[in-house]
């Protein structure tokens, strides 16, 4: 999502005095909860990039003697039913859990902002046969059809990221469709199509560039919801299989043992949380810094 | 309105219809022979394409799409389990209700809870009570909730002791798995009463009502969150998807008989009639519940009602 904003903000900025990025980014740097949420966040990323440096034990190494011990200074976060160390089995689940989140959300935004793009452009029939079809796909909840569609996939890190994405699909192209409705009356549009653009230059490269910032803010959430999703699939059994460290998966093999070792349920949801926590705060600053009614 | 209401009620057959198009054509895709999965693996060949011809799997999509679906809407025949051979449309009608019956009593204590605190971090803006309000809201939000079930779990059940663990029965079975199932709809409630209030409340007939005399909390309330009121019912009309996937999940935790668990066991056995049919149930129930938002609104805001009563004569005309 970054990226393609530094993109649009580049191309801007020789006619712009401040881009639009740039200012975005200068209310972002005010808001210190935001800074704190992008902070931990980046702060995860790289953690969890360099889970083999800092790792302090193999995360697929069983130890018969040390099996559900809780936390000490050996193993931080305990061991778990087969005596592997829980703080190195998060380190490698970040890798799973943020990327399914990341991945998801990415291709959910693409496509449904494809989706959104060409409704709202071409409006009348096109528009009301694709509105009609989201309208289906959210009748579902959000969780039922990401069930049924890992349930037809099957398990496992890809299916899994697919089903996610399927169910960000509507609420993406809605939010573009509206947005671009509102922006397709404008002059310069007129301007464009007076010296023979083509349509798909028209949508590309003018109106989607002027009308997606509330997705950035959905996307920026999106992340978080998805990576709840997707602990919450594997929890049930359907996305990522255990032995595959991801944060769920953990969970769900935590959970016969929540009598005994209750530190094996604590921290997999506890690194979620975090997760979940320093997004919120991100998007929550995003959503604020790109509000039109607290510019100043 | 009684239009009104008719017009979403016949918009719903569509809607049902679709989601049973879709959820059947996704099933299509499943893995896996389902005269094998019924049979098991140790039935003969003969055997096997028997049930074939019987299930009406050797049949054109099309047509397998139009028994369904005559089968399901007009004959009410839903089917039996493949793998217990049990009748579905029983297991729904006893599961259905308590599902639902869990996810609005979720979303009524999440917004029962949060609307009063919105109003009140609304009102004390920047204060400590705002500040607390707005904390606890975010960690509300970002707390998953089927984390949160395990870990009311071990501090009320295996800790403490208070509270059953799992199972239903009398109401302390549910007071887990509804507290687990509302934190994140409480924290959501607050968060947009707490913006819609801020909208609202200065605006200049919030100054008039308070230059005329009339009391703070009837200002409050009366002026401020009935005006307010409409970004609210929104977020709880989204709200309600993600608790229904969420007492889903919540369901397996608690070992609640509910549609989750039924369709999550579905999924896992492979038994792919009580997936379809229970996940088009479902998703019924949760459009009528939806309706029933969108009535919401009409009934809070005059304005929208008057809209509707004027779009039913302008169709009343083109007819």
């Amino acid at each position: 999502m970054m990226v393609s904003v530094t993109n649009a903000a580049v191309s801007a900025a020789p006619r712009k005095k401040q881009s639009e990025f740039m200012r975005v980014m200068r209310q972002m740097r005010k808001n210190k909860l935001a800074m704190l949420g992008l902070i931990i966040f980046i702060a995860e990323l790289i953690i969890v990039l360099l889970a083999p440096f800092i790792s302090p034990y193999d995360y697929t190494a069983m130890d018969p003697i040390a099996i559900r011990q809780g936390p000490s200074l050996q193993h931080w976060f305990g061991t778990d039913d087969l005596g592997r160390d829980i703080f190195s089995r998060i380190l490698y689940g970040g890798r799973y859990s943020i990327t399914m989140g990341l991945f998801s959300v990415a291709i959910s935004t693409t496509v449904g902002m494809s989706i959104g793009a060409v409704a709202g452009y071409f409006g009348g029939q096109v528009d009301n046969i694709i509105m009609r079809l989201l309208d289906i796909i959210q009748s579902l909840p959000a969780m039922l059809l990401t069930i049924v569609i890992s349930a037809v996939l099957g398990s496992g890190y890809g299916n899994t990221i697919l089903a996610l994405s399927v169910n960000g699909l509507p609420a993406a192209a809605r939010m573009l469709r509206a947005q671009m409705m509102r922006e397709r009356d404008n002059e310069y549009i007129e301007a464009a199509q007076s010296i023979n653009c083509s349509k798909f230059r028209i949508i590309v490269s003018h109106l989607i560039p002027n009308s997606f910032s509330p997705n950035i803010v959905q996307a920026t959430m999106g992340v978080a919801n998805m990576i709840v999703m997707a602990a919450s699939l594997s929890f049930i059994g359907l996305g990522v299989q255990p032995p595959t460290p991801e944060w769920g998966a953990m969970l769900s093999g935590a959970r016969q043992f929540i009598r005994q070792s209750p530190h094996m349920v604590i921290f997999p949801g506890l690194a979620i949380a975090i997760t979940i926590l320093a997004l919120n705060l991100m998007g929550d600053g995003l959503r604020d810094a790109l509000d039109p009614k607290l510019k100043r | 309105m009684a239009r009104y209401v008719l017009k979403r009620l016949l918009w719903m057959i569509p809607i049902a219809l679709g989601v049973a198009v879709l959820v059947f054509t996704l099933m299509c895709f499943c893995p896996g022979d389902p005269a094998e999965i019924i049979l098991g693996s140790t039935a003969t060949q003969e055997n096997l394409a028997a049930k074939r011809e019987e299930l009406g799997l050797n049949d054109p999509y099309i047509i397998r799409l139009g028994t369904f679906l005559s089968d399901t809407f007009i004959h009410f025949d839903l089917g039996e389990s493949w793998i217990t051979g049990a009748s579905v449309k029983e297991a729904i009608a006893e599961r259905l209700p308590r599902t639902l019956l869990l996810s609005i009593i979720q979303l009524i204590i999440s917004f029962g809870i949060g609307i009063p605190l919105g109003v009140m971090a609304a009102v004390n803006q920047n204060k400590w009570q705002d500040n607390l309000c707005m904390a606890l809201a975010l960690i509300g939000i970002s707390i998953p909730n089927f984390w949160l079930a395990l870990l009311l779990v071990i501090l009320f059940s295996v800790k403490l002791n208070l509270l059953p663990a799992m199972g239903i029965g009398g109401i302390e079975y549910y007071i887990l798995p509804a507290l687990a199932g509302c934190t994140n709809g409480i924290a959501a409630g607050a968060r947009q009463t707490r913006s819609s209030m801020l909208d609202v409340i200065r605006s200049d007939y919030i100054t008039t009502a308070r230059a005329k005399g009339v009391p703070e909390w009837q200002v409050i309330v009366k002026h401020g969150l009935k005006n307010g009121l409409i970004p609210i019912i929104t977020v709880m009309g989204t709200h309600f998807g993600k608790m229904l996937g969420g007492t889903m999940v919540i369901e397996t935790i608690f070992a609640i008989p509910g549609m989750g668990q039924y369709i999550i066991n579905g999924v896992n056995n492979r038994d792919y009639q009580v997936v379809q049919v229970g996940s088009i149930f479902l998703a019924i129930a949760f459009s009528f519940c939806m309706l029933a938002v969108d009535l919401l609104y009409a009934a809070v805001d005059p304005r929208i009602r008057a809209r509707y009563a004027k779009g039913g004569k302008r169709r009343a005309k083109k007819a």
